[in-house]
């Protein structure tokens, strides 16, 4: 853990299934659950539409922390692209912890459009566990940089 | 192109120091001087670095895995940045401390002026390049054990060569001997505390050592009527077999001190940006990639082709000079084997 | 009769049949240590070929680029690396045929020149299990089975797993200790430590792609790093650019990847590869309980899923 700059709040990419997590995102806001203002929400027709590029890249351009949620297994709307993408993300997940990401910075889940209260838990409990960890540094590209060697 | 001025042999005094004060000298020069020398990176890797302290240089090598050019042409080089609606920026072009690159060898001093025809050249002039140029003076130390694919002979150059460069090094087992080549080299040379004289007995002492330096590089190559050889054989069945063990990938123009190619890329983020350049390599199909989806150089064969027609034809064409110095780096790291001494002499071999 | 010569007569016969268009095996053309791959389509030319322990390439890495017929020679881990292939649609089964090598594994030349300081070889003689090297100023026995690659010495699959024609008997299975060793060495370290290992071995990397190339595996016509509209990996050397290709390399082969090593002995900087790509394979393992190429119409583990698939770390 580093030192936390002054006034830093953490920022955070959730990619959410647009017939799910994304309409529980909806409810959360609706039902007037309060939720940490951190994450930028990107909505995607399914989880298994999330490319892990998208995850990596996000983490390379300075995302603090990246959640990725779809619905529940046996709910996809598409019948299967969470199951595929739980395959996906469970190799992901240990790989990049693996090289040396930070644990909790990825974080996945299962949120329903009826589950608005649930969803409002997982993003403050992803929030905390991200401004545990302090601003990213590892893998993230810091632009312009030299490739002369020094 | 840069024309080095030499200085009177009648006025070369040779210097000399122990072994184990070579890093006093570091030290010295690395209080005025930006040094870059050869460096571990692991067991078998050794490569250019900048050296903050003098026992950072590893003198005790064969030759640096990668070549000299990327300290004067990087792998990844900013041409210009620049932020929100401000002009660009191009900083690169503000001369650096003065460098010295101390320890390259014979072959890559050979390679920069090789370099120099292209990117200082007079039909074309890349700041970026010759900035650094003429921000460095190189140290060339000699080769007293050259490896089995070292064929610097055959192109002109030898493992104690005194062309291209600024001071001339060798190691005499316990001593190392300093002789200044240009004006620039000397003036350096004459700065440095602690150097002594040479001995009498040391030029017949370089003159041996470089006999039998020479007599170790075991490969040649024949490379008289090369450039004519290709300029007739474009179209022969030569080519359609000798790329089919090639695995296209880039470790022989990377790794190649005189291989120069290069993309332009550019990189925004925000508000922010950048125009970098790129190393890049003829092995790649993205190379010639057109918009299109049209390649000319389409298969591994074209490819091939390109690569030795350039380095033997075409840069002779153009700048009179073959684009090899006999280094041997893509015949020690080509992963498939491939021999670039063995392509020229079936080349050579062909009706 | 030795396998070398077996498999002389294998490729004759079938070159003579007319078979196959083309035999892809190894020749020696003299460099130390090393072998090279080659192409004969002439029967008279079968001598040409050669077996030993520097028969280090994956020439499967060849097949997905012809239209021809083809006989390949091809160790344990080869074999596989051509199951996953035509598993995948990228080469037809009829359209090759596996001369398949029983390997005792092959020799890591860089474990060599490690061991003579960085030596130069210039000559190399095998004789049974035994090479001799010779260098200027120095000569030497060393035993073959000292210097192995790494991924020999946890291999499960020495023989054949598909081909046409075995050359020589079945070995015996290798008794592997614990083929994941260095990989648990390093998950139980800090975060912070990995790190600095990746950081570290990665940072040699120049992005010359040899490791791609030689891989057998990485077939795609556009490799995610030649897209640039959009650029998903940066081209710079910022470690921050490098690491990112690693990490998708390394994950596009998963469930895929048969440790053959090619990639890893391909690199021009030693760049510790297999430490990405193995790791993923013990976690396929652990996971799903896959293994790459052992079957044909088997799937590659994340083509597919079961409802039951470990789901523990998903709030
Ligand atoms: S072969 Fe090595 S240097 Fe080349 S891209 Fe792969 S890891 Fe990097
Ligand atoms: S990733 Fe490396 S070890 Fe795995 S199949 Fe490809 S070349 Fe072989
Ligand atoms: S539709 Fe929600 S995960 Fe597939």
């Amino acid at each position: 853990m580093q030192e936390q700059p002054e006034n830093w709040e953490p920022r955070i990419i959730a990619f959410l299934c647009s017939w799910c997590s994304y309409a529980g995102a909806d409810l959360a806001g609706v039902s007037r659950r309060r939720y940490s203002p951190n994450v930028r929400i990107v909505k995607v027709p399914c989880s298994g539409r999330v490319n892990p590029f998208y995850i990596v890249k996000s983490l390379q351009q300075g995302c603090d922390g990246v959640l990725v949620s779809g619905c529940h297994p046996g709910e996809c709307h598409y019948s299967n692209g969470n199951y595929y993408a739980r395959r996906r993300f469970a190799i992901l997940k240990r790989l990049l912890e693996y090289i040396g990401l930070e644990e909790g910075r990825v974080h996945f889940s299962w949120v329903s459009a009826s589950e608005g209260d649930k969803f409002a838990k997982v993003v403050n409990e992803v929030t905390e566990t991200v401004r545990k960890l302090g601003p990213a540094t590892r893998l993230v590209k810091h632009s312009p940089v030299d490739g002369v060697v020094n | 192109m840069r024309t080095t001025p030499r200085i009177l042999s009648s006025e070369k005094i040779m210097k000399t120091i122990k072994k184990d004060k070579i890093n006093t000298v570091l030290d010295f020069l690395i209080k005025k001087y930006q040094v870059f020398g050869p460096v571990q990176k692991d067991d078998l890797v050794v490569d250019f670095g900048r050296i903050q302290n003098g026992a950072q240089a590893c003198l005790e090598f064969s030759n640096t895995n990668e070549p000299a050019k990327k300290l004067f042409f990087p792998q990844a080089e900013t041409l210009f940045s620049y932020t929100g609606s401000d002009a660009a920026q191009v900083s690169e072009l503000k001369p650096e401390k003065p460098r010295i690159i101390f320890g390259m060898r014979p072959c890559d001093a050979k390679s920069l002026s090789l370099l120099d025809a292209v990117f200082d050249g007079p039909d074309y002039k890349d700041p970026y390049y010759i900035v650094k140029r003429k921000n460095t003076t190189i140290f060339t130390l000699a080769c007293r054990r050259p490896r089995s694919n070292c064929f610097c002979d055959s192109l002109g150059i030898g493992p104690f060569s005194k062309k291209d460069t600024d001071v001339f090094m060798a190691d005499l087992g316990d001593r190392y001997v300093f002789e200044p080549i240009t004006p620039g080299g000397a003036d350096i040379l004459n700065k440095i505390p602690g150097l002594e004289n040479a001995r009498p007995t040391d030029a017949e002492r370089l003159k041996n050592l470089r006999s039998e330096a020479e007599s170790k590089v075991a490969r040649k190559v024949d490379l008289d009527n090369l450039p004519e050889k290709l300029a007739r054989i474009f179209d022969h069945p030569f080519w359609d077999g000798i790329h089919q063990k090639c695995l296209g990938c880039g470790i022989c123009t990377y790794l190649c001190p005189t291989c120069h190619c290069f993309d332009i890329v550019d990189e925004q983020k925000d508000d922010k940006g950048r125009r970098i350049r790129i190393w890049d390599s003829c092995s790649y199909p993205t190379f010639t990639l057109e918009a299109s989806g049209h390649n000319p150089r389409a298969t591994g064969k074209e490819r091939m082709r390109q690569r030795l027609m350039h380095k033997f034809r075409y840069f002779v064409e153009n700048y009179g000079e073959i684009a090899c110095v006999g280094c041997g780096r893509c015949i020690n790291h080509c992963p498939v084997g491939s021999d670039l001494i063995r392509e020229i002499e079936n080349i050579n071999n062909l009706k | 009769m030795d396998l070398q010569t077996k498999l002389r007569q294998e490729a004759r016969k079938l070159l003579e049949e007319k078979l196959v268009d083309v035999v892809i095996g190894y020749e020696d053309e003299g460099a130390p240590l090393r072998t090279t791959p080659c192409f004969i389509t002439d029967p008279q030319d079968v001598d040409r070929l050669v077996w030993n322990p520097f028969c280090d390439h994956n020439l499967a890495r060849y097949l997905t680029a012809r239209k021809d017929k083809a006989a390949v020679v091809a160790k344990g881990c080869d074999t596989r690396a051509i199951v996953v292939l035509i598993n995948e649609n990228q080469i037809e089964r009829k359209n090759v045929n596996i001369l398949g090598m029983p390997c005792g594994g092959i020799v890591d030349r860089k474990k060599i020149y490690n061991h003579l300081k960085n030596g130069d070889v210039r000559e190399a003689v095998l004789k049974d299990k035994v090479i001799t090297v010779k260098g200027l100023e120095f000569t030497a026995d060393l035993m073959v089975d000292d210097f192995l690659a790494d991924c020999c010495l946890s291999c499960r699959h020495r023989n054949p797993v598909l081909c046409d024609v075995q050359i020589g008997e079945n070995l015996p299975p290798l008794d592997v200790k614990d083929e994941y060793k260095k990989i648990k060495q390093l998950e139980e370290s800090t975060s912070e430590e990995r790190w600095e290992y990746f950081r570290k071995t990665l940072s040699k990397c120049i992005r010359c792609y040899a490791c791609r190339e030689a891989c057998p595996l990485c077939y795609c016509q556009q490799c995610f790093t030649d897209q640039n509209f959009p650029a998903w990996v940066g081209k710079t050397t910022d470690i921050s650019d490098t690491i990112v290709f690693h990490i998708m390399r390394a994950f596009h082969t998963t469930g895929r990847c048969v440790d053959c090593g090619a990639c890893e002995r391909s690199c021009p900087n030693n760049v510790d590869i297999r430490m990405l790509t193995k790791k993923i394979a013990k976690d396929v393992k652990e996971l799903f309980g896959d293994e790459a190429g052992l079957q044909l119409e088997e799937k590659a583990p994340l083509s597919f899923y079961n409802e039951d698939d470990p789901q523990d770390f998903i709030k």
